[in-house]
């Protein structure tokens, strides 16, 4: 993504009297504001290397645009945190607090200082059906990110972004390994006006696709635009998450430290903020989940849902239905009591580079009931119902390899989806369409040679796929087979769109 | 190459769904499997005999250094091990097999986990021809067909060039008649 590949405006525009160098802008000075006041957008920044390419519609052309300029304080003010950590309690006792501090804010002067010449050399625009982002000082890079593979766009809004009525924008495309082009900050206003123009241009239909403007940002509080579907009740929230096993080690956790510190005379103050700081990482995963879901709403705007969430850092998600990719359901084991369950969607741009699974904003109902999570479903799939997919257990001597999940495991061939059921304890149930299997495949161990079985895997673009595991050996072919089948007829129906 | 389907039969069939699946191979019938090239035994050895004469050489030096016995044994334990992977090599490289039907491509591998994987020309993202230094000394290369999902694993080692880029087109022509992305 790092060089525009596809269309090159040079070669529509009449000559440049100065040759170019390569990269950079030909010797001429830069434009006093950077940007060029009259209808040309970019005369300098792209290479004349690349393919003639068709003429850039005019209307399509813009100008550059910068982001907020409060911006280079806002990441001054997000490296200060990083500073701090990165300094550690360590060093915090050994040049003492007043030395922390300088040290600290020299540090957090200096990233800003590059925050600002970097907000400098940061624009953006849209180029046809591109969203280009030119960033970078030394090493000057333009991105352009072609809107027709845009898979989700997301409205993030921090803590200190809140204050300052900012938000940064993320777009997920296929391929990129994270987020690509986050634009942090733009202004509230920009945000949602610009995400609505890239939803509007990414979608099948550009002219008929653009839902209402959306002027919900602009108030937090209120409920996303478009059909709200379901609102998840806080103490339903926090009473889930009470629910997990870390929330049972907290307790454990504390004792723990306390009598550390209560008893033994060694552990110094250090020691034990240490230690505590390394244990939130692990034990404050259910207090994350309840800061990052609260507030949970789910709606729907003509073809896309729409999510947001958060109590400190709000997020507003738009994901197109015709990109999710899989849909999966997990009853975790101490959830079983009051009959909930956890629905999440995998969109292709969220992909495993973000490993630690916080950013991955792939919440569909954190948690619900069973008729709650059916309604949501039967909006993203419709036809699809979680109770009665046509589920199937593989045959008795899958024990050898599942001694007690054998009957739990499930696979099977619904009108429009492959479901696969696994897990005795952590029940899950992933769906995928047919039309979004990208391929088949087939793996048998030794052992599942012997016992005559194999694991059919279909796998999609975001996340892992299904597994329909331990099958008996013909079923399992048979299921290839048919899989390959229904995914090529799936995408033939959905071609003319 | 193990288990060929008869010869003869067209590769391009429509997708199989009536005939019962055979317990080793699937679709044996509408389906013509191509082996890899046997040269690629060569590549594979020699790639081993790399690292074992590296692992040899440290070991014996070891050995003549420090005199103690449990060099000599691991030196066996290397040489042993040795033998059973170059047998595990040969029938590894035969057991490799790729089929192109009409939709879609078929690669199938692997001695103790046997994989095969379909992937439609339809959902091809692209395709990498690549060739090291052993395998160009032995004039081959590997094509590789990349989808958007991550865990497809269609890699097509040992073909001759002429084959492999053959390949390569039909995979680039047909990927761009039936572009479907995601």
């Amino acid at each position: 993504m790092s060089e525009p590949a596809a269309r090159d405006p040079e070669e529509t525009r009449p000559p440049v009297p100065q040759p170019h160098p390569g990269w950079y802008p030909p010797a001429a000075p830069p434009h006093p504001g950077g940007y060029p006041p009259t209808a040309p957008p970019h005369p300098d920044w792209y290479p004349p290397a690349g393919a003639p390419t068709p003429p850039v519609p005019p209307h399509g052309a813009e100008r550059r645009q910068r982001l907020h300029p409060l911006s280079p304080a806002l990441h001054g003010a997000k490296s200060l945190v990083v500073v701090i950590a990165g300094l550690s309690w360590s060093t915090l006792s050994r040049v003492g607090v007043g030395w922390f501090v300088v040290l600290a804010v020299v540090l957090a002067l200096g990233a800003t200082v590059l925050a600002v010449v970097s907000w400098y050399n940061t624009g953006y625009h849209v180029v046809d059906r591109e969203l280009r982002v030119h960033e970078g000082l030394l090493w000057r890079r333009t991105r352009a990110i072609p809107l027709e593979r845009l898979q989700a766009v997301e409205v993030v809004r921090p803590l200190l972004a809140q204050l300052t009525g900012l938000a940064e924008l993320r777009l997920e495309v296929v391929g990129g390994g994270k987020t690509e082009a986050p634009l942090a900050y733009l202004s509230v206003a920009d945000a949602a006006a610009l995400r609505q123009r890239l939803l509007a241009l990414a979608g099948p239909q550009p002219e008929a696709a653009v839902p209402a403007p959306d002027t919900s940002l602009v108030r937090p509080e209120a409920a996303p635009p478009g059909q709200p579907l379901h609102t998840v009740r806080n103490t339903d929230l926090l009473l889930s998450q009470l629910l997990t096993p870390q929330a049972f080690m907290i307790p454990f956790g504390v004792a723990f430290v306390a009598t550390q510190f209560l008893s033994g005379d060694s552990w110094s103050f250090v020691a034990v903020a240490s230690t505590l700081t390394a244990m939130a990482g692990v034990l404050l995963q259910p207090i994350r989940r309840v800061l990052d879901d609260w507030n949970f709403q789910l709606a729907r705007a003509a073809d896309t849902l729409r999510i947001r969430n958060g109590l400190l850092e709000t997020r507003a998600q738009t994901v197109p239905l015709h990109r999710v990719q899989t849909v999966g359901a997990t009853w975790p084991l101490l959830w079983r009591a009051k009959g909930w369950l956890r629905l999440r969607l995998e969109v292709a741009g969220y992909s495993t580079g973000e490993a630690d699974g916080r950013n991955r904003p792939d919440q569909l109902l954190p948690v619900g009931r069973q008729p709650v999570a059916e309604a949501i479903l039967a909006e993203v799939l419709p036809g699809v119902r979680l109770d009665d997919l046509p589920l199937t257990a593989p045959p008795p001597r899958a024990r050898w390899l599942n001694p007690l999940g054998q009957p739990v495991l499930g696979a099977g061939l619904h009108e429009r989806v492959f479901a696969v059921r696994s897990g005795l304890l952590t029940r899950q149930v992933v769906v995928v369409p047919y039309a979004r299997i990208q391929s088949v495949r087939v793996v048998q161990g030794p052992v599942q040679r012997r016992l005559g079985l194999a694991t059919v895997h279909a796998d999609t673009a975001g996340g892992a796929g299904a597994a329909a595991r331990d099958r008996a050996v013909t079923e399992a072919w048979a299921l290839a087979a048919e899989l390959t089948a229904r995914a090529h007829q799936a995408r033939r129906a959905s071609r003319p769109r | 190459m193990t288990g060929d389907g008869p010869a003869g039969l067209p590769p391009a069939a429509p997708p199989p769904t009536g005939p019962p699946p055979g317990p080793l191979e699937p679709w044996p019938e509408t389906v013509r499997w191509q082996a890899v090239s046997t040269d690629l035994i060569w590549v594979e050895l020699l790639r081993l005999a790399v690292l074992i004469v590296i692992l040899l050489a440290g070991l014996a030096v070891g050995w003549a250094v420090s005199g103690q016995g449990a060099f000599g044994v691991a030196l066996a334990g290397v040489l042993l091990l040795t033998a059973l992977r170059t047998v595990t090599v040969i029938r590894a490289v035969r057991a490799w097999g790729y089929a192109e039907r009409e939709d879609d491509l078929l690669v199938r591998h692997g001695l103790l986990v046997r994989r095969l994987t379909i992937v439609p020309y339809s959902r091809m993202q692209f395709v990498d021809v690549s060739a090291g230094p052993l395998e160009r000394a032995f004039s081959l290369a590997t094509v590789q067909l990349h989808t958007a999902a991550a865990a497809t694993d269609a890699r097509v080692p040992g073909l001759r060039p002429a084959e492999a880029s053959r390949l390569r087109d039909r995979l680039t022509a047909l990927g761009r008649d039936r572009a479907e992305g995601l």
